[in-house]
């Protein structure tokens, strides 16, 4: 093409992205209520916190993230798991093997390993999250042991590989994770079929979904088509660099190489407010300060809020459901007595001891954000 | 004034020239050029980065197959539009699709 010619072609594809991007402003998601929009293509959506109001997350305001563009729909029919790698009798099992397996239902949580990210300080690239990429689920299927029994794990393997049907555009990596097999062997594991009950829908990766309770929701690869056992973990762009987190803590906005990065497993002790809302208007009298906290393998015990800016601080009510994995409610009743501004902030702690901190670790991927969750709050005399 | 800050202001100069309209136009024709077929643009403007981090998300995408050719035009666009030192964008809603 000459220089000319280029710069036409150029200009058309241009204008025809501008006109594309025009029709696409507004943005409806089949199957989700109205969610805060970080990107359409892939889908990269949050959950605004008010809709935290249960202890399960409906499938319907389930945050959502694409690394990749989704795939095609399965075909239930069609649909083909291939188990291989250090086994003794590699299988292709269709979704009716796995529906034969015993199912369990584990509650867990799901978050993003990036929930969080827009309030690092100095800013760092990737999705901004605030904290709503994260959800409550009961997720049901096979046990990943039992479905490995099924082609006899070999003593070798030292990690599961888990690739699900999207694949990259261009030259974009393939979504593979890998996680070490004392955690893929882990009773709570799941290769979950159902969620809350019902066909995860395809958003959410139908038919089959890694659950992997407790640790970055990165390991809940979607649309699961193969699992493998390896002696060595995977070494592709969603391992390495990809999630890991520094091994000591860098300065902000200072870097680390690969040799200083590892692996994330598991997730930090974290609590957050979900009602009020920041800077909501509240009238003089009792109110109550409501959200959720987790503490990824560990289990909650304690939530305390300040409606003070952190001087006194008071223990919240922990709703009764306790699972490991699994997010607990907290509940803190305030008399709001003068009218003003307050600060209210929320700090939970776990079964190991660990306290959630007044400063999350900065790292450059803005992974694990965990510090007290803040919300500011006018109160005002009653009209 | 030493040598170094001769070429610090020679350097400053050419970004602050290069940075104009014409430029920034080209950057953005750019973006439009190298990044759609993969993604759609929201995910790029919802960043504020700096001048540096924009230069790493480049050479990510760059191995990864985009063919960038006007790369100091997209750049100054990025900066200029999408700097770490922009205001942060409102959140913008998905309209109901909880029916369909």
């Amino acid at each position: 093409m000459t220089p000319n010619r280029r710069e036409l072609f150029t200009t058309f594809i241009a204008g025809a992205a501008a006109r594309f991007l025009r029709a696409q402003d507004t943005v409806t998601v089949a199957g989700k209520r109205p969610l805060i929009l970080h990107n359409d293509r892939p889908e990269d959506l949050e959950t605004p916190v008010r809709y935290f109001d249960s202890w399960i997350t409906p499938a319907d305001v389930l945050y959502v993230r694409q690394h990749i563009p989704r795939p095609a729909p399965i075909d239930a029919n069609a649909y083909r798991l291939a188990v291989n790698g250090l086994v003794s009798k590699p299988l292709s099992l269709t979704l009716a093997d796995l529906e034969r397996l015993p199912q369990q239902t584990v509650p867990a949580t799901l978050e993003c390993t990036g929930n969080g990210r827009a309030f690092f300080r100095p800013k760092v690239p990737g999705i901004q999250w605030s904290r709503g990429a994260i959800g409550n689920l009961e997720w049901s299927g096979p046990r990943v042991a039992d479905v490995l029994a099924l082609a006899g794990a070999d003593s070798a393997a030292a990690f599961l590989e888990i690739d699900g049907a999207d694949s990259g555009v261009a030259a974009t990596p393939d979504f593979i994770r890998a996680i070490p097999i004392r955690k893929a062997m882990d009773p709570s594991t799941l290769l979950a079929l159902r969620m809350n009950g019902k066909p995860i829908p395809d958003i959410h990766g139908f038919p089959a979904r890694l659950v992997v309770p407790g640790w970055n929701g990165t390991n809940f690869v979607k649309w699961v088509t193969r699992l493998s056992l390896t002696a060595s973990q995977n070494n592709g762009f969603f391992m390495n660099p990809g999630y890991r987190f520094p091994k000591t803590p860098v300065p902000p906005g200072g870097s680390a190489s690969a040799a200083d990065l590892e692996p994330i497993q598991g997730m930090p002790v974290k609590s957050t407010i979900t009602s009020p809302e920041d800077q909501a208007s509240l009238a003089v009298g009792p109110q109550t300060v409501r959200g959720f906290a987790w503490a990824g393998e560990e289990m909650i015990e304690r939530v305390e809020v300040s409606t003070d800016g952190g001087s006194r601080w008071s223990d919240a009510e922990l709703s009764p459901e306790k699972f490991r994995y699994a997010w607990r409610l907290f509940e803190y009743r305030w008399q709001a007595e003068k009218p003003g501004y307050y600060t209210i902030l929320s700090r939970a702690s776990d079964s190991a001891g660990r306290v959630q901190p007044i400063v999350a670790t900065w790292n450059p991927s803005g992974y694990l954000w965990n510090a007290i969750d803040r919300v500011g709050v006018k109160v005002e005399k009653k009209a | 004034m030493s040598c170094k800050c001769v070429s610090f202001a020679v350097l400053w100069a050419a970004v602050a020239l290069a940075a104009g309209p014409e430029q920034l136009a080209r950057g953005e024709k750019e973006e439009a050029r190298n990044c759609v077929a993969c993604h759609s643009l929201r995910i790029i403007h919802i960043q504020r980065l700096s001048r540096a981090a924009w230069n790493r998300e480049l050479d990510k995408m760059a191995g990864w197959g985009a063919k960038i050719e006007a790369r100091e035009p997209l750049v100054d666009y990025l900066v200029a539009n999408f700097g770490d030192d922009k205001p942060e964008p409102p959140p913008v809603f998905t309209e109901d699709g909880s029916t369909k």
